[in-house]
């Protein structure tokens, strides 16, 4: 038996709650989508809708009644406003009716149309992303979406879990901009507490009097590593490039002794320059292994193609075939480990019925 | 942080000796030195209760073991093999409690070859593929301004440990979740690993155009404008007077044209005053917004109608704002309380729960146990 099986939910998605009910089908989940997303793209199909039941939008979304009679939960998806008329919305008391939009349902922005793009620019986390002398940056993907659909599975179930008290559903609100604003933990707090407000520093790590790298190239490619106030680890990097001869004034520092974060920026920059030329010469899969064994913190900055491939994540089983009309494609599976049996969900981008009669739940389970 | 606001009750133990970075994090209300006075600590462990355990001490690690007792999950996030070692395996654990779930979160997960990974922040950036596809075209990759894995591992957490409890509810079973920071980090950039190539591209989108941060005039006045539809577009030209141009009549035009038309907007919008234009294009229906530095959020309107942060009592900070779940239920009402002070529910905890008397608790904090 997997985790959810047999709760069955309605999606009307919108990019709100897209990754919220592929978790809830991962998980076991019989959800029922029905997208009206205009700006879909078949990689954003493929990644959200697989293991899903899709249906496209119905001409006359009374049809949409049988479905949501029998669901546990409806994921309603208002990003561009209400889909379903109130009126239109059946009596079931057991109904867990999470309603995801861009905002508050009544505050000053009600009613206001957001995109992940706009939805990111707004909580702050753009402000910060990116070079001093280029514009402020998104992160990649739809992460303002994602963190949405993450806080939508979990208000769903956490209402699943209040039902088995009290035998009723409810309703929850949940605002994108609270869920994406609350990824950005630092930036509001600091501006409270110190009046500072922070800015964009490419990469660089700003602590303290001082900045350091975050990002090195190294023979083949890149990879992140800081000089931080962590003793054991400065001493194991500066181990090996001793052994290589290469440690220059860095062999004499008592790490102990010291705080990177105090250092004049000149002294940090010099001794970043010895490490800028060990890191040139090494290849990555190199750099990577010493940083596993010896504890450097070192990582190796991965394309997608090598995260597809790589060994550690293909003996945990994350990637997983899922065909669609248009071919197999490898995607993200399970969520995390867990010892729940039960068979997978369907590994298929199901293509969109038309939702004419309700064949009922049972003809899903 | 969410399971406590939204009333679990959360038991933090922690180490006196080695205190968790939270506490030493900034900004902090006066010395850096009281582990009591980080606001990020404040804000990152609301509504939950502390206690202190040495547990590299066996009398520590048995009255853990009769939290164990007590508890449904136990979460916890020590380098692979710790609890293990110290007698709180999850064999150990079920055999104290059979239905317990354990949720363990780590960089790279509890299997595979870098299981044992010591990592940072960061570092499941770099290895989810985040790190490569941000930034701009012409650069090298970048990461995020923070450790963007540690707001999406937890938040995966939690959808586990309730998923696992709606098991356990229905089949009587508790169960060991293995959650990875760098699997989390993956699954939110699913779409990417959909598309045939995925390559970095800024702020642009495959089928939006304009799709940017645009200047407005003054200093570090940015807006951002996405345009899901053709009259979006033709809206944008008539508030932004910009001339209209058939080339981009349609988003496919605009999207092969993407560095025209971003040219186009971004000279147009440089001269004007962004909350003007913000306002003017919100009537037309326009997704737009300004892009917000730290004050912005903190005072912003919508946030504040939301409730997203609550003034709250704390023995160190005084009264301070701290930020709220972003759900609210119709029936189940979340209720923020402030973060506790190291091992503020000692009493509370040992002798209220576990009916130890005063005298053994402050014998056993004296010998260092309780600490």
């Amino acid at each position: 038996m997997s985790q959810l099986q047999g709760i069955r939910v309605l999606e009307l998605s919108d990019g709100l709650v897209d990754l919220g009910g592929r978790m809830l089908a991962e998980l076991g989940a019989t959800v029922i989508s029905v997208s009206r997303r205009d700006t879909s793209t078949q990689a954003r199909e493929l990644a959200w809708g697989h293991g899903k039941h899709r249906y496209s939008w119905p001409e006359d979304v009374s049809s949409l009644l049988p479905v949501l009679a029998g669901a546990d939960m409806f994921l309603d998806d208002r990003r561009r406003g209400p889909a379903l008329p109130e009126n239109l919305l059946v009596e079931n008391d057991r109904l867990i009716h999470v309603i995801a939009r861009p905002y508050s349902a009544d505050g000053p922005r009600s009613g206001h149309v957001a995109t992940d793009l706009t939805l990111m620019a707004q909580s702050g986390l753009m402000h910060i992303t990116g070079d001093p002398d280029r514009p402020p940056l998104r992160f990649p993907g739809e992460q303002a979406y994602a963190l949405t659909g993450i806080q939508v599975a979990t208000a769903g179930l956490m209402a699943l879990h209040a039902r088995h008290r009290t035998g009723q559903g409810q309703r929850v609100d949940v605002s994108a901009l609270q869920s994406t604003t609350l990824a950005n933990y630092r930036e509001a707090i600091m501006y409270e507490w110190t009046g500072r407000i922070g800015t964009r520093t490419g990469n660089r790590l700003v602590r303290g009097k001082s900045g350091v790298r975050q990002v090195w190239p190294c023979a083949d490619g890149y990879v992140t590593w800081s000089m931080i106030d962590n003793p054991n680890m400065m001493r194991a990097v500066v181990k090996v490039l001793e052994q290589h001869n290469a440690a220059g004034e860095l062999a004499a520092v008592d790490w102990s002794a010291i705080l990177v974060a105090d250092m004049p920026q000149d002294v940090i920059d010099h001794w970043q320059s010895i490490l800028e030329a060990f890191f040139a010469r090494h290849p990555k899969v190199q750099l990577g292994q010493w940083s596993l064994e010896l504890g450097w913190g070192l990582s190796v900055i991965q394309n997608l193609d090598e995260v597809r491939e790589s060994d550690h994540l293909a003996q945990r089983g994350l990637f997983v075939p899922v065909t669609s009309d248009t071919g197999t494609t490898r995607l993200p599976g399970p969520l995390f480990g867990h010892d729940a049996g039960g068979p997978p969900p369907p590994r298929t981008l199901s293509p969109k019925a038309t939702l004419n009669s309700f064949p009922g739940w049972e003809a899903f389970e | 942080m969410d399971l406590a606001d939204n009333g679990a009750m959360v038991i933090k133990i922690e180490s006196a000796r080695r205190l968790d970075l939270g506490r030493r994090s900034p900004p902090f209300a006066g010395k850096s030195t009281d582990h009591d006075g980080s606001a990020f600590f404040a804000q990152s462990n609301t509504s939950k209760k502390s206690v202190t355990l040495n547990l590299s001490d066996p009398r520590g690690v048995e009255l853990a073991r009769q939290l164990v007792l007590w508890a449904d999950v136990v979460v916890e996030n020590f380098g692979p093999g710790y609890m293990e070692r110290i007698g709180l395996g999850y064999d150990t654990l079920r055999q104290i409690k059979p239905d317990i779930i354990l949720a363990s979160v780590s960089v790279a997960g509890r299997s595979g070859p870098m299981a044992g990974f010591r990592g940072y922040g960061n570092s499941a950036a770099a290895h989810s593929g985040h790190a490569a596809l941000s930034g701009w075209p012409d650069r090298p990759p970048h990461m995020p301004p923070l450790a963007y894995g540690d707001v999406v591992a937890p938040m995966f957490a939690t959808v586990a440990v309730l998923s696992a409890l709606e098991y356990r509810q229905r089949t009587g079973k508790g169960q060991h979740l293995d959650i990875s920071q760098i699997e989390p980090m993956v699954h939110v950039i699913a779409d990417l690993f959909a598309a045939p190539q995925a390559r970095k591209t800024g702020n642009s989108d495959p089928v939006m155009s304009p799709h940017g941060v645009y200047p407005c005039a003054g200093h570090e006045k940015w807006i951002a404008i996405a345009t899901e539809t053709d009259a979006q577009w033709r809206s944008i030209c008539a508030v932004l007077r910009i001339a209209p141009d058939p080339v981009f009549d349609t988003a496919q035009d605009r999207v092969t044209h993407a560095d025209a038309v971003d040219q186009a907007l971004g000279r147009a919008t440089a001269v004007v005053d962004r909350d003007t234009l913000l306002a003017e294009l919100a009537a037309a229906g326009v997704p737009a917004a300004a892009v917000q530095d730290g004050r912005d959020v903190f005072e912003d309107p919508e946030l504040r109608a939301a409730g997203h942060f609550v003034a709250v009592d704390h023995p160190v900070l005084g009264t301070s704002m701290m930020p709220t779940p972003p759900m609210k239920f119709s029936h189940t009402p979340a209720c923020v309380t402030a973060a506790p002070c190291l091992g503020a529910h000692n009493k509370d905890v040992f002798c209220d729960m576990l009916g130890m008397s005063a005298r053994d608790v402050e014998e056993l904090h004296a010998q260092g146990v309780i600490a």
